[in-house]
This record gives C-alpha cells, sequence and structure tokens, in this order.
C-alpha cells in the first residue's frame, strides 16, 4: 500500500515549501536601493482607511486620504497655524467690492509631474469636476456658492470665480480644495494622481501597504523636497505605532494617543511635537426636547462642569479648557475670554427656577469612535450629579455612532475638527445646518453669520464673528468643554517638520533626515 | 467491494463543500443586509450630504432589491468571477489572492513550528506522567494559551523588540529586502500564536500517549525485545496522534480566519483584517469573497485532518465499504 509513515513528514516539508513559494510570489520584495543613496521618510497614520482609500481631493475623508492628496497635490492657498490664508499655487487674490467675484494670480512656472506647465485651466477642471453628478463628492455641498460654469481663465495665469452669492471668505472656503492636472479621469485621479506637489505617486494601490512617494525634480520650491521618498502606511493599534518608531521601522506620525507618553517622552531617539487645536469635545443637547428646552437648564448643565478637572482626566492635561463656543482664543476672531468655572449652586438654583428643584434625569448616549468621549461622559457624570443632574450613560457602538446616534438622539458626546471661525459657527449652529446637532433655532445668530458673510472689512466681520460667539455661549444647547492638543513624534534625525494642528494639512516638503 | 477510502472522503467532501459554501454565501447576505446603515454612508462618513449620499447609492446601486442583489453576485461567482469591491472599485479577486495569500504565509510558518513544538512537548510531558516536567510544562502551556494574544503579541514587542531588539516590533513585511528578513519579522506573531494554540495539542497528545504506552500492543511491542524508541516512534506515536490531528485542524482552521487580534497588534494585512474592514464597510461582494475563501481554507484543512487521520490508521485505511 501506500508509505503512509512518511506523510507526517512529506506535509511538513510541502508546508515549508509552500510558505517560501508564497512568500516570494506575493510580496514583490523591494530592490536593494544604492545604499545611503535614497533618503526615505517613513509616514505613519493612527488611522486606516484600508481599500477604501483614494488619492482623489474630491473625495478623501480621513487621515491617510488626506496625508496622500497633501503630498502629491497643492490647493491655491494654503492655512497657516492660526487658520489665515496663505499663498501657494495662487501667489494673490483679490474680491470685487462684494465678495461675489474673486481673481486669483497663479504662481508661473509650476510644472506637473508629468513636466506639463500648470495653468488656468488646471484650476477650472480641479473644481468643476467636484460638481460632476458622475463625482459624487461630499464637497460639493459647501462650495454650494461656485457656479461650475463661472469659473473663467482671464488668461493663462489668472482665474476668475463669479460666485452665485458674496463670500468674503471664499479663500478660506476653497483650501482643502486641490488642484489636479486638468483631463484626467477619477480612476487616474485616485491611484496616480498627478499634481504640482513636492512628491509624486510611486505606488498606490488601495488596501495594500504602504504607498510610495518619490520626490518630484522639478517642483516649484527650489531645492524642495528635502527627502528622495515617502512611504507612507497606517498604523492603528496604538501600542504598535509607538513601538515601531522606538525601534526605527517608522519615522514620523501626527497622532498620538494624548495619556501615557512617559516613556515615548524620556526616549533621547524621539522628538516630541505638541500643537494648540480647536478639535472639540463637548456634549450636544437638543434645545427643543424637554428639559433642555429651557436655556437655564443648558446654563445650568455648562455651569456643572469643572472643566481643569475634565481636562486631566479626558486629555491627560494635553489640551485647552474650552467655553462653550467652537472657535478657540488663538483661532482669527475666536473670543478672548476666561472660560467658566464650575459653580454647582447656582446650577441648582437654575435648574430649581426651570421648574426642576429635584434636579433632572437624563440620558446620555457616547461611545469609543473618538479618543476621550467615553472618558469624557464618566467624568462630566460624576460632577454634573452634585448639581442634582443624574446622567444614565448610554454607551452605543462605536462603529456606527456617526450614523445612528449623532443626530438621532437628543444628549450625546460629540467632537468636531478644528476648522476657521465661520465653519466652525455655521456648521453646527445655523437654524438650517444639516448638522444642527442641537436643534438650536436662533435668528440672531444666523442673521450675524449671514452677515458676516457679506462685511468686506475685517474688523467688523470679527465683531459679529464675536457677537455669534457669545450667543452660541449662553444660549446654544453645546457643551463644548476642551480642546484638544494634537502631538506629533519623529525619530531625532528628522529635521524641518512641523506639526500642524489640522491634520489634513501637514506638509513634508521641507522635512530632511540627517545621518 | 472495495473502495479506496481517500479518493472517495475527497470527492464526497468536494461535494459538500460546494452546498456549504452556498449556504454560506447565503447567510453572510442575509447578516450584512440586517446590519444598520449602508455603503455609501461608510464611505463618505459622517461629513457627507444627503445629495452624495443618494449620487453614489445610485452609483453603487444599492437601491435595488436585495435578492436580485444577491442574484447577480451569485451569477457571477458560477462564472469564477467573484465581484468588484463596491468600497475599492476593483476586482475582488485581487485583494482576495493577496490577502489570503498572506495569512497563508503567517499561518503556514505558524504551523511550521506549531506541529513538532506542541507535539514534542506532549510527548515529553507523557514521558513521565504526574512527573515534574509534565506538572510544569502543563501549567506553562495553559498560562500561555490564558493570556489573550493581544497582551502576549504587546509584551513580546516590548521585550524582544523594544528592550532586547532582537526583532522588529511590527511585520512590516515590505520593507523586507529578502525573504530571510520576511521570516525574521513574522518571528514575533508566529511566537504569539504559538502561544495561544500550544496548549490543546500538548494536552491531546499527552493523554493519548499515555493511553496508548499503558495498551496491550505496545506492551507486546517492548515483551518482543523491540528497542523503546523503535517501539515509542513506530508503534505508539501512529496511534496517540489522531486527538492531536484533529486539535491541530482545529488550530489550522482558526489561524485562517481568527487571528484578527494578532495581524492588528503587528500590522499584518491578512484575510481576517480584510474580512472586518470590509464588514465596517457593508461591503458585500468583498465579505462574500472572504468568507468563500476562509471556508474553503477551513473545509480543505479539515479534509487534510481527516486524510492524515485515515493515513496514520489502517483499521480506517482499510475498511470495507
Amino acid at each position: 500500500m501506500t508509505n503512509q509513515t512518511r506523510t507526517g513528514v512529506s506535509r511538513r516539508t510541502l508546508l515549508a515549501g509552500a510558505a517560501v513559494l508564497g512568500g516570494s510570489a506575493l510580496f514583490p520584495i523591494e530592490q536593494v536601493k544604492a545604499a545611503g543613496g535614497i533618503k526615505t521618510l517613513r509616514i505613519a497614520s493612527g488611522e486606516a482607511d484600508g481599500v477604501k482609500g483614494t488619492l482623489d481631493p474630491a473625495y478623501g475623508t480621513n487621515d491617510p486620504d488626506a496625508a496622500r492628496a497633501g503630498l502629491v497635490f497643492e490647493g491655491l492657498v494654503k492655512l497657516d497655524e492660526a487658520f489665515a490664508v496663505q499663498p501657494s499655487l495662487a501667489t494673490a487674490w483679490k474680491p470685487n467690492d462684494d465678495g461675489s467675484v474673486w481673481t486669483f494670480n497663479l504662481r508661473p512656472g509650476v510644472k506637473f509631474h508629468d513636466g506639463s506647465p500648470f495653468t488656468a485651466t488646471d484650476v477650472i477642471f480641479s473644481f468643476r469636476r467636484l460638481f460632476d453628478p458622475k463625482t459624487p463628492s461630499p464637497s460639493a455641498a459647501w462650495l454650494a456658492p461656485i457656479d461650475p460654469e463661472n469659473i473663467k481663465a482671464v488668461d493663462d495665469l489668472t482665474v476668475e470665480f463669479k460666485l452665485r452669492e458674496p463670500v468674503v471668505e471664499f479663500p478660506e472656503l476653497i483650501y482643502s480644495h486641490k488642484v489636479v492636472k486638468a483631463g484626467q479621469t477619477n480612476e487616474q485621479v485616485r491611484t496616480a494622481g498627478i499634481g504640482t506637489g513636492a512628491f509624486k505617486v510611486e505606488r498606490f494601490v488601495p488596501g495594500e501597504e504602504p504607498s510610495t512617494y518619490v520626490r518630484h525634480d522639478q517642483y516649484w520650491q527650489p531645492g524642495k523636497p528635502g527627502v528622495d521618498r515617502v512611504e507612507l502606511r497606517s498604523i492603528p493599534e496604538e501600542a504598535a505605532r509607538i513601538a515601531a518608531l522606538v525601534s526605527g521601522q517608522v519615522d514620523l506620525f501626527w497622532d498620538l494617543p494624548l495619556r501615557g507618553l512617559t516613556r515615548l517622552e524620556q526616549d533621547k531617539n524621539i522628538v516630541l511635537q505638541t500643537a494648540k487645536t480647536s478639535f472639540w469635545l463637548g456634549l450636544a443637547a437638543w434645545t427643543d426636547t424637554k428639559p433642555f428646552d429651557d436655556p437655564r437648564v443648558r446654563l445650568a448643565l455648562k455651569l456643572a462642569a469643572n472643566r481643569d478637572q475634565l481636562l486631566k482626566a479626558v486629555l491627560g492635561g494635553h489640551g485647552s479648557v474650552a467655553n462653550d463656543q467652537p472657535v478657540a482664543p488663538w483661532i482669527k476672531f475666536g473670543l478672548p475670554d476666561e472660560p467658566r468655572k464650575q459653580d454647582i449652586e447656582q446650577a441648582k438654583k437654575l435648574l430649581a427656577e426651570a421648574g426642576y428643584p429635584d434636579g433632572i434625569d437624563v440620558e446620555l448616549y457616547t461611545s469609543a469612535s473618538g479618543s476621550g468621549l467615553v472618558e469624557l461622559a464618566t467624568a462630566y457624570k460624576a460632577q454634573a450629579e452634585a448639581a442634582g443632574i443624574r446622567i444614565s450613560i448610554n454607551q452605543a457602538p462605536a462603529e456606527d455612532y456617526w450614523s445612528n446616534i449623532w443626530l438621532k438622539k437628543p444628549f450625546i458626546v460629540t467632537a468636531w475638527s478644528g476648522k476657521g471661525a465661520d465653519a466652525a459657527l455655521a456648521r453646527p449652529f445655523l437654524s438650517d445646518a444639516e448638522w444642527n446637532e442641537t436643534h438650536w433655532h436662533n435668528d440672531a445668530f444666523d442673521k450675524l453669520i449671514l452677515e458676516a458673510r457679506r462685511t468686506i472689512d475685517e474688523k467688523k466681520r470679527g465683531e459679529l464673528y464675536q457677537k455669534a460667539q457669545e450667543l452660541v455661549r449662553d444660549d446654544g444647547g453645546a457643551l463644548i468643554l476642551l480642546f484638544a492638543d494634537a502631538i506629533g513624534a519623529t525619530r531625532a534625525n528628522v529635521r524641518g517638520w512641523k506639526l500642524h494642528p489640522q491634520k489634513l494639512s501637514q506638509s513634508y516638503v521641507d522635512v530632511t533626515i540627517v545621518d | 467491494m472495495r473502495v479506496a477510502p481517500i479518493p472517495r472522503l475527497i470527492v464526497t467532501r468536494l461535494a459538500l463543500s460546494v452546498l456549504s459554501l452556498f449556504v454560506v454565501s447565503l447567510i453572510v447576505f442575509s447578516a450584512v443586509e440586517l446590519l444598520p446603515g449602508d455603503t455609501a454612508e461608510r464611505i463618505l462618513g459622517r461629513e457627507a450630504t444627503k445629495e452624495s449620499l443618494a449620487a453614489l447609492r445610485t452609483q453603487l446601486r444599492l437601491s435595488d432589491p436585495a435578492p436580485e442583489r444577491y442574484a447577480r453576485w451569485l451569477g457571477g461567482i458560477v462564472q469564477g468571477d467573484f465581484g468588484r469591491s463596491l468600497v475599492a472599485d476593483r476586482p475582488v479577486f485581487s485583494y482576495i489572492a493577496g490577502y489570503l495569500g498572506r495569512t497563508l504565509l503567517l499561518g503556514g510558518l505558524a504551523l511550521l513550528i506549531h506541529i513538532p513544538l506542541s507535539i514534542g512537548l506532549g510527548l515529553l510531558a507523557a514521558a513521565r506522567p504526574d512527573g515534574a516536567s509534565d506538572l510544569a510544562l502543563s501549567a506553562a502551556v495553559l498560562i500561555g494559551m490564558s493570556i489573550p494574544e493581544f497582551v502576549v503579541g504587546i509584551f513580546l514587542i516590548m521585550l524582544l523588540a523594544n528592550d532586547l531588539q532582537l526583532f522588529p516590533p511590527l511585520a512590516l513585511i515590505d520593507q523586507a529586502k529578502s525573504f530571510g528578513d520576511v521570516i525574521h519579522m513574522l518571528a514575533l506573531p508566529v511566537i504569539t500564536l504559538n502561544f495561544a494554540m500550544t496548549a490543546y495539542v500538548v494536552r491531546q497528545t499527552r493523554n493519548s500517549m499515555i493511553e496508548v504506552l499503558k495498551s496491550d500492543y505496545v506492551r507486546m511491542a517492548s515483551l518482543r525485545g523491540l528497542s523503546p524508541l523503535r517501539v515509542l516512534f513506530v508503534h505508539a506515536l501512529p496511534n496517540a496522534l489522531s486527538p492531536a490531528i484533529n486539535a491541530i485542524a482545529l488550530n489550522a482552521s482558526w489561524l485562517v480566519g481568527g487571528i484578527v487580534v494578532v495581524e492588528v497588534v503587528f500590522n499584518y494585512p491578512g484575510l481576517g483584517r480584510l474580512l472586518v474592514e470590509s464588514i465596517r464597510f457593508h461591503d458585500v461582494p468583498m465579505i462574500q469573497g472572504a468568507a468563500l475563501a476562509l471556508s474553503a481554507a477551513y473545509i480543505a484543512v479539515n479534509l487534510v485532518a481527516d486524510i492524515a487521520t485515515l493515513l496514520l490508521n489502517p483499521k480506517l485505511r482499510t475498511r470495507t465499504a
């Protein structure tokens, strides 16, 4: 019969053979580059997007997408650390009298990755495609004032946007919209992306890690970029990401957890960077639903919070306390006032005046869908109890939180990424905003925002936005409690990188790696 | 009439497996349908607007009735077309092949260590039942099994990668410059997996070996004057292995789909992770493809285990039909 006693051995040999064969076939093992010649910057994102990944600035919704687009493409303007606009592909811009027509002068001598020159045609193409029904870009709604048919090339290096309505902060509206070379299909933009950025795509297949980029030799900033190659990958598990940096498997990342950093702080091969951001964490209550329909109850909720304590408990101290309005003091037009102090007696008094002498019982939804959201609920619950605000916490599944709980439950823990004053105020708080998470309808507020948007004079505009902030602070249904810092880290031999407070505005143009 | 049992086994199993795969696909499809939310919401994320959601739904044909979508998918499968991932907008097959390949590589390496290690340890324990080495071994492997893989993985990273610097912490195999590097990078996940798998097989091998060593035919063999080694490896071991093989088969099927946690800790893109991510996005064709690949691997592993058992057991092998 068969020589069965050998099968065990042969199966093992077979497995080994399969492993070896499989290995060499599956991983095109990178050709060893001339030693020391090529400087590669290895970046890790904490967010993973798997097979969903894209380079296309029309779709990018998450960190790796933004990082890819930031390497390959550039916008007309960019945001500095105070969220003010600075020149990028446009060198200058000016509005007409009421801000309904904007003219951008484009930077001469800029070359795309394929060597072709950058002109007004590319700008028009890049904005028009956002409105193409075949491109369901989430951006289109924000850019509603743009009339795609009325973007005109005045000459090769001048573009004019004739808007449907005046927008005095138009450059702020479009800073994140990158320019792609005209004529590319959606699929080309998604994976091959021809842009003007400092790096061009070497290899990007959605779902295959890492994506790699090489320097754009004809980049318009002389002598830049400072590295030859970039590798970008996602390492979602925090401990793993830190281990990879410590052991030198990656060089840089921009999203460290805010707690448990002692080990990294002591490592002399690692440099940590902190940036103040206006990413806020807080609670949102429906102002048309009992008991939150009474402004006194909302104020009581705000007064019950001990913000300094929350800052330590939720963010490990890496952040700032907020004052129930979303424009941080260091952001352009931000109100510079002192945050509310906890006042339990006043909170009780307000509740009693509102008809709740025995306090209130409310259900608060939270989830682990963002760092600190669960901790915030727990810590606030403990503080509010003293004021007779009895909270039962309902921890919902993280996966569905933003589609099934947010905007659908009356009292939730929420978080918003940092934005400029107008977007930070308008998107959650305008009466007809799609994301009006507090169901707040305040005509005075709406009028202030709309008037600010028509006010060319910057000082007057600032005053209007500050008045709007006061209304949100005193009457709104959101408890805006904390602004979280961003913490990034690099290996010590990485130079020239500055952590940008806005994740999607990171730049690697100036980064160099020393030996 | 004698029918060779192994070919018969293979043919029956393959026929049954087609049926199982069909049932699996139906269950998986229905389960995904029951999940709240849809692919368009997951793709566009929190900042999506109603208009862009509607446009994407039309593009992905999400509003077609569920039976129609299932039938369309099944029609493709019959022709060998796994369909396109809704999220990646690329053929499912290219992903499944890559991810399954990596899973098989990691799983294969882990088994390569696992099989001799756990059987060897089982034999060692059986050599002196309830002796000091037996007790110490049992305790050690049980502790190894009881600690979650996640904790073992992080601990190994801190100890062997960050402190002692023996291995790279993460399995970033794209950074490997040779196949040796790949092995080096996979060392920590392989060790972690072995922590989790060893205990059961060691227990099975030990117990059945003790049984077999007590049996009449083994004593007979010894009395006939055969050398102890020959008695152990040629007479006793093959019979003692059947329970161990079943336990190894269980571990092997776990390796194909259940090691997401290890894949996450070591940042290794395996099939389990692809499946979890696809479920997050409601990417039905991709989920179906991954589930089919997992089920097929599971069926194959069990088939191999049964064949191995048959080959080791003359009684089963020669039974008449």
